[in-house]
């Protein structure tokens, strides 16, 4: 009696094991975001994708942006992959080149109404290797002046935003404008680098505006260019600003811009949820342009199926519902989006409650021009080697041409 | 009611065996598991070229001490940089440490409130510190330079010059961790006994000839501890160098576990970093070694 009862009860336990096998299915889902506004609205979305998919469930999975590759590289390498992910613009080419990501191609194209070609050219650049799509971009956030606008009208300035419309916001306005606005003795300066790292975390995002305005870039084809003529000159510009002009906050000390000791920086739009305790009056503008035109640059964050998952194909559907249209105009709120359709929408314009609509039809505007940051498969080799060159440079007594010397000749072997 | 009989293998030696072996099995099993089996594995990993991302490992056998030791030029540099910061950190920890507990050591008024002023960074978020120190020691703005620039010394720009910035990790992190070291030369010193003291000045000794020839020789099993945990401390440092510098300027704090991180965790060189993590784990063990035989011969 007492085996039949353990039999029958053993046989109903793999019964209801084997049937949760084949109908439960969980997508574990990893973001660097533990913002509640940010869960609840990609829940919203995972939600109607179960509604539609039975027995589908979606877990949403918090790192820490600074953990947040190391952490998920140890679950790649440890055997408990997610399934889908976030992942960072300058990580995405070592993750394709190791083959842990999926293509998605074919789900993407597959998938009806989908208007792929609607995803704007420039914005899906680096998410392609050979024509096949790895990751579709979910926020392409371009890098605009953000500018104090009590300090310019007291200063008796025409403000960037104006300067822009106008056409005459160039790269030597933005010189002449930080160094009216800087005050030495009262430890004010014209311009900060993104969030005062322009020195440590943020080199590129410090020299690539400059340098693509010069019509310059920081290496392309396994070449170095920094040491090309247009990106010498946009760097020496800047040098001279730190150094000579005495606008940009030097290196070492601290001049934050949201504390009112900068007139200026550079951020993206995501920057603007500080902006309402700053306590000034404030504008975004586009990026100075110089010689080499207008040259929005470009940060990005995009989606990923990990090939390791044991739901790749669900984890792809999971992908073309979260950037269908109407989900990407949903997260337009938080996130800019490289759809050409939502960009040009006023659900786009007018999503950002701080920001004017006018203002956002410049981000729009970057967003379909622009170009992303340099990105490379050994990125984290080419910026730890090129970071001490970097130091060197940014030195007072500095030769500025042997430093950039130094940082081609330290980055070649990884390029 | 008869009790249960014993089986007939189980002596009594070998219960004891046996019940020894179940009350240091828990201790055992974390051994094994979370100490002897990563060091085991550390070593294996040292011979391997192992890509965590995409899996691929490959048995190199010594390649990677042989591209430490003789290619890469950043190794003999990062290995410099750490006997700076412990030749520059561990006789000023000492000194400090020791004279802070000989003045702090007797029972006097106000010597508690001293003594938990001297330990409270040790208890302090390495993380707060850093940010608090990083605000002091900015270019021209900096508390430091301007205290400095009253009598009349244009400071440095103190985290942006290899040098200075390698002096001011030494003296923020040595002014931190003294305070562990002042409490064990205090504990050391309170457990000489007061008559040898009172002996050598009836003698007629100084102040110093009692420090020199009576103090210090009872200190120096202290002594010796000390210096060992805060030599292999000042090898290992890690925390206070990312966020202080990141190992900048110009590579000018750039220390061995820093450097290991690097290779492990930012470009995922697994076995590059195992064998890195060996060499440090023979400096560090030949660094005690060493220590030890000094300790002996002074002794005999």
């Amino acid at each position: 009696m007492t085996s039949l009862k353990l039999k029958i009860t053993v046989s109903a336990l793999a019964l209801c094991l084997a049937s949760t096998a084949v109908s439960a299915e969980d997508l574990r889902f990893t973001v660097w975001t533990g913002n509640e506004a940010h869960l609840n609205m990609l829940k919203g979305i995972a939600d109607g994708f179960e509604a539609t998919h039975d027995g589908v469930t979606v877990t949403f999975e918090t790192i820490p942006a600074g953990d947040y590759i190391q952490k998920l590289t140890f679950q790649l390498a440890g055997g408990n992959p997610p399934d889908l992910g976030w992942m960072f613009e300058d990580s995405m080419p070592a993750f394709v080149a190791a083959n842990v990501v999926a293509p998605l191609t074919a789900t993407l194209e597959g998938t009806d109404g989908y208007d792929l070609a609607d995803f704007s050219e420039p914005a899906m650049g680096l998410w392609k290797k050979d024509d096949e799509i790895y990751g579709v971009p979910f926020s392409t956030s371009p890098f605009m002046i953000y500018y104090n606008k009590d300090m310019f009208d007291a200063a008796g300035l025409e403000d960037p935003l104006a300067l822009a419309e106008k056409g005459e916001w160039t790269m030597a306005k933005f010189r002449e404008v930080s160094m009216a606005l800087t005050k030495p003795g009262e430890r004010v300066w014209g311009f900060e680098f993104k969030d005062g790292q322009g020195y440590d975390t943020r080199i590129m995002h410090a020299v690539m505006p400059a340098i693509r305005a010069n019509g310059g870039d920081a290496w392309a084809n396994g070449e170095c260019g920094f040491d090309k003529p247009e990106a010498v000159e946009a760097i020496q510009t800047l040098h001279d600003m730190v150094f000579v002009d005495k606008s940009i906050v030097p290196p070492g000390e601290q001049g934050d811009y949201f504390s009112g000791a900068s007139a200026m920086t550079i951020n993206q739009i995501s920057r603007a949820s500080k902006m309402p305790d700053a306590g000034f009056n404030w504008g975004i503008a586009p990026l100075p342009s110089g010689p080499g035109g207008e040259s929005p640059v470009i940060g990005q964050a995009g989606l990923v199926v990990f090939s390791k998952s044991q739901h790749v194909d669900l984890a792809k559907d999971f992908i073309a519902w979260m950037t269908n249209k109407e989900n990407v105009a949903v997260m337009a709120q938080f996130f800019p989006p490289a759809r050409a359709s939502v960009l040009d929408s006023d659900a786009f314009t007018q999503a950002n409650k701080l920001i004017p609509a006018e203002q956002m039809k410049n981000v729009a505007a970057a967003i379909k021009n622009g170009k992303v940051l340099p990105s490379h498969q050994k990125a984290p080799q080419i910026l730890a080697a090129q970071k001490p060159r970097f130091d060197a440079l940014w030195r007072a007594d500095a030769d500025v041409n042997a430093s950039i010397g130094a940082i081609c000749d330290a980055i070649k072997p990884q390029l | 009611m008869a009790r249960a009989s014993r089986a007939p293998w189980l002596t009594l030696k070998r219960r004891e065996a046996l019940e020894a072996w179940l009350f240091v099995s828990p201790t055992l099993a974390g051994f094994l598991v979370f100490f002897l089996g990563p060091l085991i594995a550390v070593v294996i990993y040292s011979m391997s070229e192992w890509n965590l991302l995409s899996g691929e490992q490959i048995f190199v056998g010594l390649a990677n001490f042989h591209d430490a030791l003789t290619v890469n030029p950043d190794f003999w540099h990062v290995i410099r940089n750490s006997v700076i910061f412990a030749i520059g950190l561990v006789p000023m920890n000492m000194a400090l440490a020791l004279t802070l507990a000989i003045a702090l050591s007797r029972p006097r008024k106000g010597v508690v409130f001293f003594r938990t002023v001297f330990f409270a960074p040790v208890i302090t978020s390495a993380v707060a510190w850093a940010i608090v120190w990083k605000f002091l020691l900015q270019g021209e703005g900096g508390t430091v330079n301007q205290l400095l620039s009253v009598v009349g010394i244009d400071g440095p720009n103190w985290l942006r010059e290899p040098d200075w910035a390698m002096a001011a990790v030494i003296v923020t992190r040595v002014i931190k961790m003294v305070g562990l070291n002042m409490i064990l030369y205090i504990a050391a010193l309170q457990s000489i006994p007061r008559d040898y003291e009172e002996a050598a000045r009836l003698e007629g000794a100084s102040g110093w000839q009692v420090f020199r020839m009576v103090t210090w020789p009872l200190l120096a099993p202290t002594t010796l501890i000390i210096m060992v945990i805060t030599s292999i401390g000042s090898f290992k440092v890690f925390d206070h160098i990312y966020l202080m510098t990141g190992g900048g300027p110009e590579n000018g704090t750039l220390v061995l576990a820093f450097y290991i991180y690097e290779q492990a965790f930012e470009f995922f060189n697994v076995g590059y970093a195992s064998a890195l993590a060996m060499i440090m784990f023979v400096i560090v063990l030949a660094l005690t070694i060493v220590q030890l035989i000094l300790r002996q011969k002074g002794a005999t």
